[in-house]
């Protein structure tokens, strides 16, 4: 699964004597997490007498998560390791834009345009896209998803914009 | 005979006009995904969780088997053909079978993954048929403290099994139990680190972290590598798919080992198919008079890990429909579905429910047969939808996955929440956590919170309960053994190596 790591020499901005950044940041982040969990689930009510509260087993996964965090991030400086792989902008950007831009729009403009405009937004995320081909997929397949979800699975949602209908 | 009865039962429901429709289209989807290398087995049992909402339980839960096991099909098309794993389980099948396919030996290679796939998928239906009702009896009698500890050994297994660092994938598995706290305790009904947003107030869907985690967090990292893939598609027609009377002694065999080396993998819970073909393809190449053939065009470096990644993905259904215990990231999901359907999955599932059980037992050999039909007369037709670009593919995949999701509860914040895990899930595969883990965890936390507080209640919050039960002190000390074989370097370098195989 993992990316090979490249070769370039990367700028760190880890002190020198983390030797794994990408287990030592990987480590920490969980580590985050969890005592981010401990925070929220802080109000919960804990151990009463001998049978637990609401509180009490995610407090005890964020303690273990907290410890098993800070193990990762103790091989990270203990041990040699990778580089942080690069991150790329493109796709994570225009794909996640994509994702948001259905999740706005899907009640107030429906099916078919909502569908058809996150299929160009996430067509931008790569640099090949070619647009005449893009747009005539993007919109033959939101045809196929107005009749398959509505028509086909019985999955009712709003297939035109609000201003249109009324 | 109990069995043959059940088993009558399960051929009568399956072969209802509806399910056999369904069984068709698992296994359509499922050689499909299979073949397009860049879309999953999870990704996509996934993205049509939401479609299976209208859906009868028992076809929705046949459809989607249909999935995972045609996937092990249609993966080794695209491995042999054009060099590409088109599944995680095909990878070894590349090895072999794109050399064979060189030497202008396509069709017997595409011919003996098949029938190797169909052997073993028979063998593995037979399998759950039998062990199915002794497993179900024998869980029955386990108490709490039992089903948290048998819990325990599954993931610990899930760890060993899996690739890369142990430590790491334990993390995942802790990061998924904690996720699985988020919504309403059980109990008390108290609110749970939702922050009062209404739509986290049923916790954490599941559709929606594994379309994320594994969906869109597979496009994004699949664009990182460009979106045109190399794909050396062997361009010459494939002709004669009959192998020869020397491959079929050759392979026959392999299939067998293969057959049975998958089955037993299969049930164990963590690497199900995958590591079952790359134990297979190992195990073949260490048996083998001349071991330098592998890597050459052997024919048993196909039969073998192709048998053995379907044997694995059928037995794997196993633990799930007997103890209800997911022992992968896609039984996981069908853990999901069994849900949406209001099916609590477990042994009681078997008694209660015998239409879905035996029906969707006796699908996996009707859509293994249907399967071999698919995949070798057809297979011109597949080859030519691997002439589909990814620049097409994946925005079709992430609007899709988007409608799904939206569609699962009508609530957009869904479909942002997905679309946060899939940077979520980016990120981990950046730093080589495995999210397969995070979803298991993710599935088994309120199981094991609930078995672990019943337990303690019941022992007056003793905990020395897990160890002074004899059934539960076993099953620790075999996951304490487990982990503490998993940490020595002996065995970790033999780990290591089994997987270093696909990639040297």
């Amino acid at each position: 699964m993992s990316d090979t790591p490249s070769e370039a020499p990367v700028k760190s901005i880890l002190p020198k004597w983390v030797r794994g950044p990408q287990d030592f940041v990987g480590g920490l982040a969980m580590m985050a997490v969890a005592l981010f969990a401990l925070w929220a689930s802080s109000d919960l009510q804990g151990m009463h007498g001998f049978s637990f509260g609401a509180g009490t087993a995610p407090r005890m996964f964020a303690v273990l998560l907290l410890l098993l965090g800070g193990a990762v991030a103790l091989v990270g400086i203990l041990k040699d390791g990778p580089h942080i792989a690069a991150y790329s902008w493109r796709g994570p950007l225009f794909v996640s834009a994509a994702i948001v831009f259905f999740a706005v729009a899907i009640r107030p403009l429906g099916l078919v345009v909502s569908a058809f405009a996150a299929f160009l937004i996430a067509a931008l995320g790569s640099h090949e896209t070619r647009w005449l081909e893009a747009i005539i997929v993007g919109a033959c397949l939101t045809l196929g998803c107005a009749l398959l979800f509505p028509y086909v699975l019985g999955l009712p949602m709003p297939m035109f914009p609000r201003f249109l209908i009324q | 005979m109990e069995l043959f009865a059940n088993l009558a039962h399960g051929f009568v429901v399956a072969f209802s006009p509806i399910n056999l429709l369904m069984c068709l289209i698992g296994a359509l989807v499922g050689t499909l995904v299979g073949v397009l290398p860049g879309i999953g087995t999870i990704a996509t049992v996934a993205m049509l969780l939401p479609i299976t909402f209208g859906l009868p339980p028992v076809g929705a839960l046949i459809m989607l088997a249909g999935i995972y096991y045609g996937a092990q099909y249609g993966g080794s098309t695209t491995s042999i053909l054009v060099n590409i794993p088109g599944e995680a389980t095909s990878v070894v099948t590349a090895l072999d079978g794109h050399q064979m396919a060189k030497q202008g030996r396509a069709g017997p290679a595409l011919a003996i993954a098949a029938i190797g796939s169909f052997f073993a998928g028979c063998v593995a239906t037979v399998l759950i048929a039998v062990l199915g009702a002794p497993l179900t009896k024998l869980a029955l009698a386990f108490g709490p403290a039992e089903y948290f500890s048998l819990m325990v050994l599954g993931l610990i297994f899930a760890v060993v099994l899996a690739k890369g660092s142990v430590l790491k994938a334990i993390a995942m598995i802790v990061f998924g139990l904690l996720l699985s706290m988020v919504g309403s305790d059980i109990e008390t009904g108290a609110s749970r680190m939702a922050f009062n947003i209404p739509e986290l107030a049923d916790g954490l869907g599941f559709a929606t972290v594994a379309m994320g985690v594994f969906g869109f967090a597979e496009i994004i990292r699949n664009l990182d590598h460009g979106a045109e893939m190399d794909r050396n598609l062997v361009q010459q027609k494939i002709t004669g798919l009959m192998p020869t009377r020397k491959d079929l002694v050759d392979s026959t065999p392999a299939i067998l080992r293969g057959t049975v080396l998958g089955s037993i993998l299969g049930i164990l819970p963590g690497g199900g198919a995958v590591i079952a073909s790359f134990a297979a393809y190992t195990l073949e190449k260490k048996l083998a008079k001349d071991p330098k053939r592998f890597g050459r065009g052997a024919i048993e470096g196909v039969a073998a890990p192709e048998s053995a990644n379907n044997a694995a993905a059928q037995t794997s259904f196993i633990p799930l429909l007997t103890l209800g215990i997911p022992p992968n990231a896609v039984m996981a999901l069908m853990v999901g579905a069994m849900t949406i359907h209001g099916i609590v999955p477990g042994p009681q599932v078997m008694q209660k429910q015998p239409d879905l059980v035996w029906g969707m037992i006796a699908s996996m050999w009707i859509g293994n047969l249907m399967l071999i039909i698919i995949n070798l007369p057809l297979v011109g037709i597949w080859v030519r939808l691997l002439r589909v670009p990814y620049r097409l593919m994946f925005p079709s995949i992430v609007v899709f996955c988007a409608i799904g999701i939206y569609s699962v509860n009508n609530a957009p914040v869904d479909v942002v929440l997905a679309g946060v895990f899939g940077l979520v899930g980016y990120w981990l595969i950046k730093h080589d956590f495995e999210p397969a883990p995070l979803l298991l965890g993710l599935v088994l936390g309120p199981l094991m919170e609930e078995n672990l507080r019943r337990a303690l209640l019941i022992s007056r919050g003793d905990w020395s309960v897990f160890l002074s039960r004899p059934l539960s002190a076993v099953l620790l000390a075999i996951a304490a053994g487990l982990l503490v074989l998993a940490v020595l370097p002996t065995l970790r370098a033999k780990r290591d190596e089994v997987f270093v195989e696909s990639e040297g």
